[in-house]
């Protein structure tokens, strides 16, 4: 387990609880960062929207940004 | 992620060394930017930001910026929280699996492979192989992660292929039947595929950890072991 206790659906606000919803349709998933994250509502709801306008269609294809985000990743160590 | 947005698995490992491997210009020279910035305090040297921008307008540069910038940001935050690796709901893992046998409905070996690649991208398994029996013996059909050093058994032999039933091996060092091929697995989860009492194959999962494997797991690979069952009956080698 993570440091931090991570919220469930049923624990969030409906307003975070939509975001769930809509990042499990999306992605299959709801990252467990997010669910963290789900501690601060205001911060999550701006932080998904960065999210997806980064590395939603843009100007570089999304495929690319992918690539680059696995890239920084394992320089960081991190298991994306 | 990357996989499943079409990157190729052979760019994915060339991303472990992006000055050697083969990547377009334009590809190297964002990716070695990338390495810039997140390393130490992210200064870029003039001639690989003059490379950069050989290739890329401003608004694209900013868009590179910020999705090495975005990463950083969320990678710290989960190394210095110890986030646990997200897994793909159960629930989604099943209905991409039974979307994956329906667009190979005649064709075994093409169906174990969308399978076992589904199975280990979402659950982040060390290694999953499906077996498909021929007469007596159990032969692999497809897998992921690592080689094992045996591609069949006997009917019989290890687990769950002579029983029929699930076998949750929570520490393969005090199972004598887990065929722990791989030095690395600590746990494994084997489920037959049967109709009836007839096992048309197996699903053998396996963890570096041990005790990987709860009911969430067990539930979903049965499931899926359930969803190849058509694929199996109706294919031509089995029995």
């Amino acid at each position: 387990m993570g440091r931090l206790n991570r919220l469930s659906p049923e624990q969030a606000s409906a307003e975070v609880r939509e975001l769930f919803r809509s990042f499990l349709a999306e992605r299959g998933n709801v990252p467990n960062m997010f669910r963290t994250v789900a501690h601060r509502p205001e911060i999550l709801t701006t932080m998904l929207a960065h999210f997806r306008a980064v590395m939603g269609p843009g100007t570089v294809p999304v495929p690319f940004k992918e690539m680059l985000a696995v890239r920084v990743s394992r320089l960081n160590d991190c298991d994306y | 992620m990357a996989k499943q947005f079409g990157v190729g698995d052979e760019a994915i490992r060339g991303l472990n060394d992006p000055e050697r491997y083969p990547f377009p210009p334009d590809q190297k020279a964002a990716l070695l930017f990338a390495d810039a910035m997140t390393r130490g305090g992210g200064e870029v040297p003039d001639d690989l930001f003059d490379e950069l921008r050989r290739h890329f307008s401003e608004p694209q540069i900013v868009e590179i910026a910020c999705v090495v910038g975005t990463f950083n940001y969320f990678n710290r935050f989960n190394n210095a929280f110890r986030m646990d690796i997200t897994l793909t709901d159960t629930e989604v893992v099943v209905r991409r699996v039974e979307q994956a046998i329906e667009g190979a409905p005649r064709d075994a070996l093409d169906a174990c492979e969308r399978v076992v690649e589904i199975l280990a991208q979402g659950r982040r398994y060390l290694r999953v192989g499906i077996y498909r029996r021929a007469e007596e013996t159990f032969v692999r059909a497809a897998y992921r992660g690592p080689e094992a050093p045996r591609q069949s058994f006997r009917l019989g032999e290890g687990n769950a292929g002579g029983t029929g039933i699930t076998k949750v091996v929570d520490d393969v060092s005090n199972d004598p039947l887990a065929r722990a091929g791989l030095a690395a697995t600590r746990s494994e989860l084997v489920v037959p595929i049967r109709a009836g009492s007839a096992v048309l194959g197996v699903i053998d999962v396996e963890s570096d950890r041990e005790a990987a494997f709860g009911e969430e797991d067990r539930a979903l690979v049965e499931r899926v072991a359930a969803a190849l069952v058509p694929v199996f009956r109706d294919d031509p080698l089995t029995p």
